[in-house]
């Protein structure tokens, strides 16, 4: 199978026009069977996003947001159906062949933020740039340390910090290594409403200024509003909302 | 390269983690206990090695318990017989003669090991004298000047003699010249029980100590070049009877050394006991390591860590806490074995080789290797874990197979035995002991896990909840009270040992039994010495008159050939047998079967019971002695049980009168001297010069003073063993420190005082180590009953003091661990707790 906007890529290609596609789903599907009949998650999942677009997945708690986010950033592998990530079919690819592709080029914000509670703000920042080998990984980590505001706490660990500076490291996290697809998974969850507004302004903010696709989940309507695009799913079937 | 860095980057920052800090702990003492005696091992064989020639003192040495008179006629010029002079050879010879005799000045006595030598005497190594003990020694020949002899430094005490005083042996009286600081074949003068003197080989007529019959041990040495010592040895062997060795450079070193090897095989196995227990320790640092990076690992996964780049990160940290463990944990071996060195051997700095650094690869490969048993399948892990797991933290990681973890750790553990063991049939040994032991005490800990269920019933407060912590980790329990038992047993055991076996011994001697033995008591002297003892009215056994004699033939065939290899070296067979002859059957033997000779006058023979069980002997076999240069048969007629530890003479084989009587034949006799008769001895030591007497309970004391030390050896040993112990309580407590951290602050949240956790966190551990210590009385009770019975023929007896001290050391050590490792839950205000925990 042949991505559907594969005369796109590379980018050199395509009219000046259109961006790259940079995510795409075709048929999608995630099944789990338990122990006396099988439950469908996800069910052929249209989706295709281009860079520089945001998109938002809503959906009921439980109806698979998590699921299709993890399947589109190849964390995961799907019962039926393809992805194409920056130009690769997924399916082609094993395990770590996947992981090389994401290195450097997708970054991820949790709910539960994940940081590594025994390191400092600073190296949880340096973490992904020492992964993806950069040279430069001290100073950009502490540029963008700056940029979220936390230059003051780079020692300290994250249980010295509130939910939103671990969320703000967390961030600065995703973007140090200048990704190109940000997967965003209910970033604003863990924080009161006050705090995750801010924290999506600081994201949209910051996608502004670096070109990154941003691809979230959220439960937020407000949140899902000011989003491109947005995609609902309604027991594993997904549909695109129009946005105000 | 990247995450080599990457990973001792993580690692650095997690230095101070409970996790690693345990498996660094774990690991050091592992090491530092097979390094210890790795080490020594190693120091001792080189020793052996280094010297070579210098150990025999020649390069051929012939042994025979008589004098050799005919040398083989292609090198009679060279041979130092009686009727030739040493002559102009081109093989250099030397002769000595080496015998057991008293050594008196003034109303002190002890026995001494004289060896009598000539001026080339070594012909290798070297002799060094000193001008006192302790003082700087000079290499020189071992002969000493007419009149004068040479004493190791252990004499002079014995004696209250000084160098310069003048001393008695047998009719003779000799200047001390000098002590001897190092000769051939001595790495330290601890394990012999009568100290060296060094005399003349011309002076020894003069003490009128040898009597016909008198046991003297003939050394014949020879130096040369390698092919004329080959032609020489190849045509002197076939001369040589059963009686007589000879022994080459190599061959002497190769001996000595087997033996030896032997014994630090097992000494190695005891320390390869703590690397098994900090195993235990290291493989639950490491799960719950992995448990705590599940997380991190899925992490970089998702920011694109391959598993190859993973496995390296990993790798390397493994590695470098390996390593570091190892190397610090051969730097404590370094300082241990200095410390049992010096216990072994007092004047070890100057006796033995420095360092060697082969002990150190080993220890570092046990080390690591041990390491990788232990918390490979833990990382292997952690390696696999899906980087979905960032989105669904209930995602376990892929499970390992049990097999394939239980495959890599017990392939890698039986590697390291299988490498300490050395040979198959002891790995199967040791496996299956180690194998029984956990099982023993597996069950042992359940069943005491489970009697502690009703203490708990009947507790109340704090102390009710600590039990139920014990209780409810019942994995965890099981696991520190197996290990903290098995330490605690193990260093009991061999306490016991050393005082039992001594104590035990002379606990049940009957009151007036044999203090002395008399020795060495020529014929002509026999019948005076009967009316001495009885004129003195000293309670004695019989005078036996006594032959050496090696069993050679059953039944008209070699006896070597009746019996299964590995029977065919046993001692019984090597060594000279004391035969004796006599009428009346002994005092303390019975007889199991057949029928004492008595008085019948014919070839007849009673044999003890175990000797015959060994051999494979009964009633009616046909035996042959090789008795000097003459061979004897007799039939057995009867066989008897004996009374080993009975202090009176004992025999093996016990001839009908009147067989071995054209024998030269010395007596040997047992005799009662009461506390207050004992100022006669020195009036004995003169009336009757050539006779040794052996006071057995300065005998005894020497026995055990050796004995002591080589358990003390071994005890330092096992405070590694103790250390591993305590190793995995700490990392057991670890693993479940998060859990109780959380009920912790529940508790506290719900009103607890710090002194209520405190309390129930000690009746906790103290239980636990008051447990392990009861299981580890009882343990070794019944092994020890096992082997006084079974090894020693001593009644079993109980130890009440062993029932409370283990229980308190138990209880002390877990106490300690467990206190050190949870107490700051305790401390930790509730708040910060709950954001701890997050
Ligand atoms: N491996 C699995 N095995 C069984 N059930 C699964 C598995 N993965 C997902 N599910 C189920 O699929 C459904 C969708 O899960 P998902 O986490 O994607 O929901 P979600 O939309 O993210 O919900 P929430 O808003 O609560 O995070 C849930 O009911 C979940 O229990
Ligand atoms: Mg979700």
């Amino acid at each position: 199978m042949t991505p559907p906007d594969s005369a796109q890529f590379p980018a050199e290609s395509s009219s000046a026009s259109q961006p790259p596609s940079v995510v795409t789903a075709r048929a999608l599907s995630q099944r789990v069977s338990t122990a006396d009949s099988t439950l469908t998650i996800l069910s052929e999942v249209e989706l295709d996003v281009k860079a520089g677009e945001i998109l938002a997945i809503t959906g009921a708690s439980g109806s698979g947001k998590s699921t299709l986010l993890g399947l589109l950033a190849g964390l995961d592998q799907p019962s039926s159906g393809d992805i194409f990530l920056l130009g690769q079919n997924l399916s082609e690819l094993d395990e770590d062949a996947r992981a090389r592709l994401r290195a450097g080029r997708i970054g991820f914000v949790f709910q539960s933020f994940q940081l590594l509670p025994a390191r400092s703000a600073l190296e949880n920042i340096l973490l992904p740039l020492e992964l993806a080998g950069r040279t430069d990984a001290r100073e950009r980590a502490a540029h963008w340390l700056e940029r979220v505001g936390l230059t003051a706490r780079a020692a300290h660990t994250p249980r010295q910090l509130s939910g939103g500076e671990q969320q703000r490291i967390a961030i600065a996290r995703a973007f140090a290594t200048d990704p190109q697809i940000l997967f965003a998974d209910e970033p604003t969850g863990n924080l009161d409403a006050d705090t995750g507004a801010r924290i999506i302004e600081l994201l949209f903010e910051l996608n502004a200024s670096a070109h990154t696709t941003l691809i979230l989940v959220t439960h937020d309507d407000a949140l899902a509003s000011r989003c491109q695009r947005r995609l609902h799913l309604i027991a594993g079937h997904a549909s695109e909302v129009a946005v105000a | 390269m990247r995450f080599m860095r990457l990973g001792l980057w993580l690692l650095r920052r997690e230095r101070s983690s409970g996790e690693w800090r345990v498996l660094l702990l774990a690991l050091i003492i592992g090491v530092g206990s097979v390094s210890t005696t790795g080490f020594l091992g190693d120091r001792l064989k080189r020793a052996m090695g280094e010297q070579g020639a210098s150990f025999l003192g020649a390069d051929l040495l012939v042994t025979s318990s008589r004098a050799i008179e005919s040398w083989p006629a292609s090198s009679t010029q060279n041979i130092p017989a009686k009727s030739s002079p040493l002559s102009t050879s081109s093989l250099a010879t030397s002769q000595a003669l080496e015998f057991s005799s008293m050594v008196a000045k003034g109303d002190a006595f002890q026995l001494a090991t004289l060896r009598a030598v000539d001026a080339a005497y070594p012909l290798r190594g070297t002799v060094r004298i000193a001008p006192q003990p302790f003082t700087e020694s000079t290499s020189r020949p071992a002969l000493p000047p007419p009149g004068a002899i040479y004493v190791a430094p252990d004499l002079l005490p014995l004696l209250s003699a000084n160098v310069g005083d003048s001393v008695q042996i047998g009719e003779a009286s000799f200047t001390i010249a000098g002590v001897v600081a190092e000769e051939p074949g001595q790495l330290g003068g601890v394990f012999g029980l009568a100290p060296r003197v060094f005399m003349r080989a011309d002076e020894v007529e003069r003490t009128h100590v040898l009597q016909p019959g008198s046991r003297v041990t003939y050394l014949y040495q020879f130096a040369g070049e390698p092919n004329q010592l080959t032609a020489f040895s190849a045509t002197l062997k076939p001369t040589l009877d059963s009686t007589q060795r000879l022994i080459g450079s190599r061959e002497g070193v190769e001996t000595l050394r087997g033996a030896f090897a032997n014994a630090d095989r097992y000494i190695q196995l005891t320390a390869l006991i703590s690397l098994l227990l900090s195993v235990a320790a290291i493989a639950i640092a490491a799960h719950r390591h992995a448990l705590r990076h599940y997380d991190q690992a899925a992490l970089m996964r998702c920011m694109g860590a391959t598993t190859a780049q993973l496995r390296t990160l990993y790798a390397v940290q493994l590695l470098t806490l390996g390593v570091l463990g190892s190397l610090i944990g051969v730097a404590i071996g370094a300082l241990m074995q200095q410390a049992l060195a010096l216990l072994i051997l007092p004047d070890a700095a100057t006796r033995l080789p420095s360092l060697g650094l082969a002990p150190v690869g080993i220890a570092v490969v046990s080390g690591l290797l041990a390491l990788a048993g232990a918390s490979l399948p833990a990382l292997m892990r952690l390696i696999r874990v899906p980087p979905l797991r960032v989105l669904r933290r209930d995602l376990p990681p892929l499970p390992l197979g049990a097999w394939i973890s239980a495959a890599v750790s017990g392939s890698t553990l039986l590697l390291l035995i299988a490498w300490y063991a050395g040979d198959a049939k002891l790995v199967g040994v040791f496996v299956g002991a180690l194998a029984g032991l956990v099982l023993v005490l597996t069950l042992l800990a359940r069943l005491a896990l489970f009697a502690g269920r009703g203490v708990q019933r009947l507790s109340h407060g704090p102390v009710r909840f600590g039990l139920a912590q014990l209780l409810r980790h019942r994995f965890d329990s099981t696991l520190q009270l197996g290990a903290f038992t098995l330490a605690l047993f193990l260093v009991a055991l061999l306490a016991l040992v050393r005082s039992d076996l001594i104590a035990g011994w002379q606990q049940q001697l009957p009151p007036e039994a044999p203090n002395y033995f008399l020795v060495n008591i020529a014929p002509y002297q026999q019948a005076a010495v009967a009316d001495y003892l009885s004129q003195h009215q000293l309670k004695a056994s019989e005078l036996y008159p006594m032959v050496r004699g090696r069993l050679t033939i059953k039944n008209g065939v070699p006896i070597a050939s009746t019996l299964p290899p590995e029977l065919r070296d046993s001692n019984t067979l090597r060594r000279e047998l004391n035969l004796t002859w006599t009428a009346t059957l002994p005092a303390n033997n019975a007889i199991l079967a057949g029928q004492w000779h008595g008085t019948h006058n014919a070839a007849e023979i009673s044999v003890e019971s175990g000797m015959a069980e060994r051999l494979n002997l009964a009633v009616g076999d046909q035996l042959g002695f090789q008795i000097g240069d003459q061979t004897l048969d007799a039939r057995i007629t009867s066989i008897r049980s004996v009374k080993w530890d009975s202090m009176q003479p004992n025999f093996f084989v016990i001839f009908a009168p009147g067989q071995l009587d054209a024998l030269p034949a010395a007596a040997i006799a047992s005799v009662y001297v009461p506390p207050g008769a004992s100022g006669m001895l020195p009036g004995f030591v003169k009336a009757f010069p050539g006779v040794t007497v052996l006071a057995l309970d300065k005998l005894i004391a020497n026995i055990e003073a050796v004995f002591a030390q080589i358990i003390g050896a071994i005890q330092l040993l096992l405070g590694f063993l103790l250390a591993a112990g305590m190793a995995v309580v700490i990392a057991t407590l670890l693993a479940s420190l998060d859990a109780r951290q959380q009920e912790a602050v529940l508790l506290r949240t719900l009103g607890a005082q710090r002194a209520y956790l405190a309390k129930s966190l000690w009746s906790e551990f103290l239980a636990l180590g008051l447990l392990a210590g009861l299981l580890a009385s009882a343990c070794a009770e019944i092994a020890m009953a096992l082997i006084s019975d079974r090894l020693f023929e001593l009644p079993a007896r109980l130890h009440p003091w062993l029932w409370l001290a283990l229980p308190l050391a138990g209880a002390l050590l877990v106490g300690m661990s467990g206190w050190l490792t949870t107490r700051h839950i305790t401390r930790v205000p509730p708040m910060q707790s709950i954001r701890a925990l997050g």
